[in-house]
C-alpha cells in the first residue's frame, strides 16, 4: 500500500478527537461477519438450552450412559456362564488352550511356571486349597480375585469361558509334583 | 490552557521489567525439570521437595504469576502515566507493589516445594499468602484508580478499560476462592466441599486464565501493538462490544472445566453455552489488533517486536477458537484429562503471553533506556527459536493426547479393555515428553538470547528515573450533550461510574452459579451411605493434598463405559459431601483413583501392594514414571493436629459426633494398627504412625461408600424386585436339603459367620439376631447371598453356586440355624 493511500484512509475514517499518547482511533464498524458469528453462536446457545431443558429433547448423561451401555453390552454380549454350565473341561484342545491363558496373562509371577507357587502365590499341583478345589471355586478366585490377599479379579481382562479354560488347565495339574513345590496351604481337599 | 510540568516514574517500570526477566528464566528451567521429570523419573531426585506433583504448581505459578505478572505490571505502569498525562499516583503505593509481589514470588516458591499447598490449580498458596495477595491487589488497584483520578486527560482509553477489568475481575476470584478456615499458619480447608469447590475453583481457574492471562494482555495491545505499528486503532466500536461482551460472558464458562463430572447438568450446560459465546468476543480483540496492522505489514517484516506482537494476537485467535471447541462435551472427553489442554495452554501461554511480553520488552526497552535495540538479528533468531518451540511443544502433546484417548477406550472385540494396564498407553506417549523437553530448551535458549540482547541494550543507553512531560490540567467537561455525545462515550470520561459498571458485569456470571450450588440442596443430592473420613483417612487425605497427588491422579470417573470398566462406577455429586478441597484432578498421568478403595473392583490393590509401590514404582513396574515416595514410611504423622482438625471439620458441618476431637486420636492409632499388622502379615514392618499408613487408609476409603449405596439404589429401583419375581423364592424344607444347604454353609460360610450363625460382630453380622441389614425375607438373604454386598466384604455367590443351591443355604440360614438359636 502507498504512502498515499494510508494517508486517505486515515483521513476518510478518523474520530479525530480521538487521540491517546499519539494512538488514534478509526469509526470502522466491526466486520459484519464477526457480528453475524456473534449472533449464530447466541442463537446456538438458546437451541442447545431449548433442547436440553425446555425441550428435554437431549439426554442427561445418566441416561446417555445407560444408552450408550446397553448398545456396547449388544455389540459385545459378552455371555455370562451359567453356574450349572460351568463344568471342567478335559479334552486335550481346551486345555492346551487353557494352558496358553495361564502364560499370557501371567499367572507364573505369582503361581511359578508349573503351578508349584512361590513366595506370592500358593502351589497350585497339590491337594491342598484355600478357596476350594473343585471347578466352581477356582473359577470364581480367577474371575473375582482375592484382592486382600494379591490376587487380581481378571473377570475386567478375559472372558468367562477363557477363565473356564484356565482353571480345567490348573485343575488338570493336580499331583503332577513340579520342581521347588511349595509347602502346602489351606485345607486338604479330596474331590 | 497552561502547561503543569510533572515527571513519568520510569523506575518502577525498569524494576518491574527486570523481575519479569528474571522469573521468566526460573520459571521456564522449572517447567523444563517438570517437563524431564515425566520423560525420565530420575529427575524427580528421590526428595520430598522436587517431585512432580510439587514441581509442576511451582512452575505454573512462577510463570503466570511471577513471570507474566510481573510483565503485566511493567506494561500497566508505563502506559498508563503515557496514556493519562500524570506520574502514577503515589511513589510509596508503588514500591510497596512492587516488592510485595516479589515476596510473595519467594514466599510461594519455598512454600510449595515444602508442600504447603490448599491443592486448588493456580490457588495453591496457603492463607497468609493469599492474605498477603490480597492486600497487595488492593494497593495496586488503589494505585490504578488514584492515577486515574489525578489523570489529564479527559477521556479513558480502551487499554485502560482492560486494566480496570483485570483489577476488578482477579479480586473477586481471588477473594471468593481463597475461603478457607485456618488450622495452623500452613494448613487450612476450604469452606467449600466436594462438587461447590470444584464450581468455585474452576470458576476461578477458568477466569484467571481470562482475567490475568487475556484482558490485561487485550490491554497491553491495545497500547504496544498501534505505538510499536504507528498505526491508528482500526475500530473504536468493536473495541466497545468486545469488551463489555467479553468480560460478561467469561465469568460464566468455568464449568466447561467439569464436564461429564458430578456437576448437576445446567451448571454444565452454562459451561458450553458461554463458552461458544465466547469465541466472536475474543476474536473482536484479534481482529481489532490484525486490522490495525493494515497497510503497516511491511513493518512486520522489519521489526521483531512487531513480529511477535503479530505471533501473539494470532495465537490468542488460535486459543480463544480452540477452548470453545474443547468446551463442547462430545469433544472434551478427548481433550480432558489428557495432553490436549496441556498443549492448549502453552499455544496461549507461550504464544499469546509470551508474545505480547516479548514484543512489548523489544519495543519498550529501547524506549526508556533512550537507544536502539542492540541486535535485530538476535531478537529475529529469538523469535524463530520460540515459534518453533511452541510447535515443538504442542504438536508432540497433540498427538500424545489423541493416542492416549484412543488406547483408553479401545476394546477387544470380545469386548474387553485393550489396554486394561494404564500404564501402557502412558509408556506408548513418553517418547512425545522427551520431544517436549527439547522444545523447553528451545524456548529458553530464546529467552536467554533476549535477555543478553536486552542487557546489551540497557547498557548502551541512558535511563532517566523521572522523565519529564507536560499537559494541560484536566477540566472536567460538564453533562453529556445527547447529541454529541455517545453515552459509551460519556462513561469513558467517567472513570469510577465505568469502574462499577464493569464490576457488575464481573459478578452476574459467578453469582448465578455459585450462589445456587451453595444453597440450593438439590443440586447435591444425599448419599446415605457417604460417611466422614475416619481421623486416619483424613491425615492420609492432608498427606495425598500435601504431596501433590491430584496432579497426576484424577478422582473422577466420568459416565462413559471405557471409563466404568477400567475404575467401577461413575462419580456422583453426593459422594464428594466431605471433601474439603474436593480433589477431582485435571489431567490423568497415572490412572484414576476414584475407585481405589473399592474391594474387588479394578483398582483396588492392597496395602503390601501400596507399601511396595510407594517405596520403588519402578521396581513394581519398570516403566512407570512415578517418583518414589520413600520418606512416607520414615516420616509420622502430627497427631497433635488431628484433634484441631476434626474441630474444623465439624465447624465445616462434618457430622462427627460431639467431643470427638478427645477419641479422634486413639481410633486414629487403633485403625492405623490394623493396617501396620497387615503389612505385618505380609513381611513388612511399618509403624502404625507412619504417613504412609495414613495415605493407604486414605486410598482405601476412595469410592468404598458409594458401593454399598449402589447396591442400596439398585434394590430401590428394581433390580432385585425383578429377581424376587423371577424366583419367588419357597424355602426348601425337606431334611435332604437342609443337609445340603449345612454343606454349603460349612464350606462357604463358616469363616465370617461362624458354624452356629453367630457371626464376629461388628465385621460379620450374626445371621441369628433379629436385626437384618438386608431382611430375613427369603428373597432377601437369596439376594444377599447370590450377589454379596462387595463393599463390607461379602463375595457373591451367584457364580459359584446353582439357584438350587442358593436356595438351599437360605434355607438352611432361616430355618435350621434360627431353631437351633431358638433352642438355646
Amino acid at each position: 500500500m502507498s504512502e498515499e493511500k494510508i494517508k486517505h484512509t486515515e483521513q476518510d475514517d478518523h474520530i479525530t478527537d480521538h487521540d491517546y499518547d499519539g494512538i488514534k482511533e478509526l469509526d470502522n464498524p466491526p466486520p459484519r461477519w464477526i457480528m453475524l458469528l456473534f449472533y449464530i453462536t447466541i442463537g446456538w446457545a438458546i437451541i442447545y438450552g431449548a433442547y436440553y431443558f425446555w425441550l428435554k429433547e437431549g439426554d442427561h448423561q445418566d441416561a446417555e450412559y445407560a444408552r450408550k451401555s446397553e448398545k456396547h453390552d449388544q455389540k459385545y454380549q459378552i455371555a455370562s456362564l451359567s453356574a450349572d454350565d460351568l463344568v471342567a473341561f478335559t479334552d486335550e484342545a481346551s486345555l492346551a488352550e487353557g494352558k496358553q491363558i495361564y502364560t499370557d496373562m501371567a499367572c507364573m509371577a505369582c503361581h511359578g511356571l508349573n503351578g508349584e507357587g512361590n513366595a506370592i502365590g500358593p502351589n497350585l499341583t497339590d491337594k491342598f486349597w484355600i478357596h476350594g478345589c473343585d471347578i466352581q471355586s477356582v473359577f470364581n478366585v480367577i474371575k473375582n480375585g482375592v484382592p486382600a490377599k494379591g490376587m487380581t479379579a481378571f473377570k475386567g481382562q478375559i472372558s468367562d469361558e477363557k477363565i473356564q479354560k484356565v482353571a480345567s488347565y490348573i485343575l488338570s495339574m493336580k499331583d503332577s509334583n513340579p520342581a521347588n513345590a511349595k509347602d502346602p496351604q489351606g485345607v486338604e481337599c479330596n474331590n | 490552557m497552561e502547561n503543569q510540568k510533572f515527571y513519568y516514574d520510569n523506575k518502577i517500570v525498569k524494576l518491574f521489567i527486570l523481575a519479569t526477566l528474571v522469573w521468566g528464566v526460573v520459571g521456564i528451567l522449572v517447567g523444563i525439570l517438570a517437563a524431564a521429570q515425566l520423560a525420565f523419573p530420575v529427575f524427580n531426585f528421590g526428595l520430598e521437595y522436587t517431585t512432580f506433583g510439587r514441581v509442576r504448581p511451582l512452575h505454573t505459578n512462577a510463570i503466570i504469576f511471577a513471570f507474566v505478572g510481573n510483565a503485566i505490571f511493567a506494561g500497566v505502569y508505563y502506559s498508563m502515566q503515557k496514556l493519562l498525562k500524570t506520574r502514577m499516583f503515589s511513589d510509596t503505593l508503588s514500591k510497596i507493589h512492587f516488592w510485595g509481589w516479589q515476596t510473595i514470588i519467594v514466599l510461594a516458591a519455598v512454600t510449595l516445594l515444602a508442600g504447603i499447598t490448599t491443592s486448588k490449580e493456580y490457588a495453591e498458596l496457603e492463607w497468609p499468602i493469599d492474605i498477603m495477595i490480597t492486600i497487595i491487589w488492593v494497593i495496586f488497584g488503589w494505585n490504578m484508580i488514584g492515577t486515574l483520578i489525578v489523570r489529564r486527560v479527559q477521556h479513558i482509553y480502551a487499554a485502560i478499560w482492560w486494566y480496570l477489568a483485570t483489577f476488578l475481575g482477579v479480586a473477586i476470584l481471588h477473594v471468593v476462592n481463597s475461603f478457607e478456615l485456618p488450622i495452623s499458619l500452613f494448613k487450612s480447608y476450604s469452606i467449600y466441599a466436594g462438587a461447590q469447590d470444584a464450581v468455585v475453583q474452576w470458576w476461578y481457574g477458568h477466569n484467571a486464565v481470562a482475567f490475568f492471562l487475556t484482558t490485561p494482555f487485550l490491554g497491553l495491545m491495545y497500547y504496544y501493538l498501534p505505538k510499536a505499528a504507528n498505526r491508528p486503532i482500526y475500530s473504536y466500536k468493536l473495541s466497545i462490544i468486545h469488551f463489555w461482551s467479553l468480560i460478561f460472558l467469561y465469568m460464566w464458562a468455568g464449568p466447561h472445566h467439569l464436564l461429564y463430572q458430578a456437576l448437576p447438568e445446567w451448571a454444565q450446560a452454562l459451561g458450553v453455552t458461554f463458552s461458544i459465546m465466547l469465541i466472536a468476543p475474543s476474536w473482536g480483540g484479534m481482529i481489532n489488533g490484525l486490522l490495525t496492522l493494515r497497510g503497516a505489514w511491511d513493518k512486520v517484516r522489519d521489526s521483531a517486536a512487531l513480529k511477535f506482537l503479530v505471533v501473539g494476537v494470532t495465537a490468542y485467535g488460535m486459543s480463544t477458537f480452540e477452548g470453545p471447541m474443547m468446551s463442547l462435551k462430545t469433544v472434551n472427553q478427548i481433550t480432558h484429562f489428557t495432553d490436549w489442554t496441556i498443549a492448549h495452554v502453552h499455544i496461549a501461554g507461550m504464544g499469546w503471553n509470551g508474545g505480547l511480553v516479548f514484543g512489548m520488552l523489544y519495543w519498550l526497552v529501547p524506549k526508556l533506556f533512550k537507544s536502539k535495540l542492540f541486535s535485530e538479528k538476535l531478537a529475529n533468531i529469538h523469535f524463530w527459536m520460540s515459534t518453533l518451540a511452541i510447535l515443538l511443544y504442542a504438536i508432540p502433546l497433540y498427538w500424545a493426547a489423541v493416542t492416549q484417548w484412543l488406547m483408553w477406550q479401545e476394546y477387544t472385540p470380545e469386548g474387553f479393555l485393550a489396554y486394561p494396564n494404564f500404564l501402557e498407553t502412558l509408556t506408548q506417549i513418553v517418547p512425545m515428553y522427551m520431544v517436549r523437553v527439547v522444545a523447553g530448551f528451545l524456548f529458553l535458549g530464546g529467552f536467554l538470547i533476549m535477555v543478553f540482547n536486552l542487557a546489551k541494550t540497557m547498557k548502551a543507553g541512558s535511563f532517566i528515573n523521572n522523565e519529564a512531560s507536560e499537559a494541560p490540567a484536566l477540566v472536567l467537561a460538564g453533562k453529556r450533550n445527547p447529541v454529541t455525545e455517545t453515552v459509551h462515550r460519556w462513561m469513558e470520561r467517567k472513570a469510577v461510574r465505568f469502574s462499577i459498571l464493569t464490576f457488575v458485569a464481573l459478578a452476574i456470571g459467578g453469582a448465578v452459579e455459585i450462589i445456587p450450588m451453595i444453597f440450593i440442596k438439590s443440586n447435591v443430592p444425599t448419599l446415605e451411605s457417604v460417611t466422614p473420613y475416619t481421623p486416619l483417612e483424613l491425615e492420609g487425605r492432608d498427606i495425598y493434598v500435601a504431596e501433590g497427588c491430584y496432579v497426576c491422579h484424577s478422582q473422577m470417573v466420568r459416565p462413559f463405559r471405557w471409563e466404568t470398566d477400567r475404575y467401577g462406577e461413575y462419580s456422583k455429586i453426593g459422594e464428594f459431601v466431605y471433601d474439603y478441597p474436593f480433589q477431582w484432578g485435571s489431567r490423568r498421568t497415572g490412572p484414576d483413583l476414584a475407585r481405589a478403595g473399592v474391594i474387588g473392583g479394578p483398582m483396588y490393590k492392597n496395602a503390601a501392594w501400596h507399601y511396595n509401590h510407594f517405596m520403588d514404582p519402578q521396581k513394581m513396574n519398570e516403566e512407570s514414571i512415578m517418583p518414589n515416595y520413600a520418606w512416607l514410611a520414615v516420616k509420622n504423622v502430627d497427631v497433635t493436629m488431628t484433634p484441631k482438625k476434626i474441630r474444623a471439620m465439624q465447624t465445616l458441618g462434618v457430622p462427627y459426633e460431639e467431643g470427638y476431637d478427645q477419641k479422634a486420636v486413639a481410633d486414629l492409632m487403633a485403625q492405623a494398627q490394623t493396617i501396620s499388622d497387615d503389612l505385618k502379615a505380609s513381611g513388612i514392618e511399618l509403624a502404625p504412625e507412619k504417613q504412609m499408613i495414613a495415605l493407604i487408609a486414605y486410598l482405601h476409603k476412595l469410592g468404598r461408600d458409594i458401593m454399598s449405596e449402589n447396591a442400596a439404589v439398585t434394590e430401590e429401583h428394581g433390580e432385585t424386585a425383578e429377581q424376587q419375581q423371577a424366583h419367588e423364592i419357597t424355602l426348601l424344607d425337606t431334611p435332604e436339603d437342609l443337609e445340603a444347604g449345612k454343606k454349603l454353609y460349612q464350606a462357604n460360610c463358616v469363616v465370617c459367620h461362624g458354624p452356629e450363625g453367630k457371626g464376629i460382630p461388628p465385621a460379620f453380622p450374626s445371621l441369628v439376631d433379629d436385626e437384618w441389614i438386608k431382611g430375613n425375607k427369603p428373597a432377601d438373604v437369596y439376594h444377599s447371598i447370590a450377589e454379596g454386598n462387595v463393599a463390607k466384604g461379602m463375595i457373591p455367590y451367584k457364580n459359584m453356586l446353582s439357584e438350587k443351591q442358593i436356595t438351599q443355604l437360605a434355607s438352611y440360614v432361616l430355618i435350621t440355624l434360627h431353631e437351633q438359636n431358638q433352642e438355646k
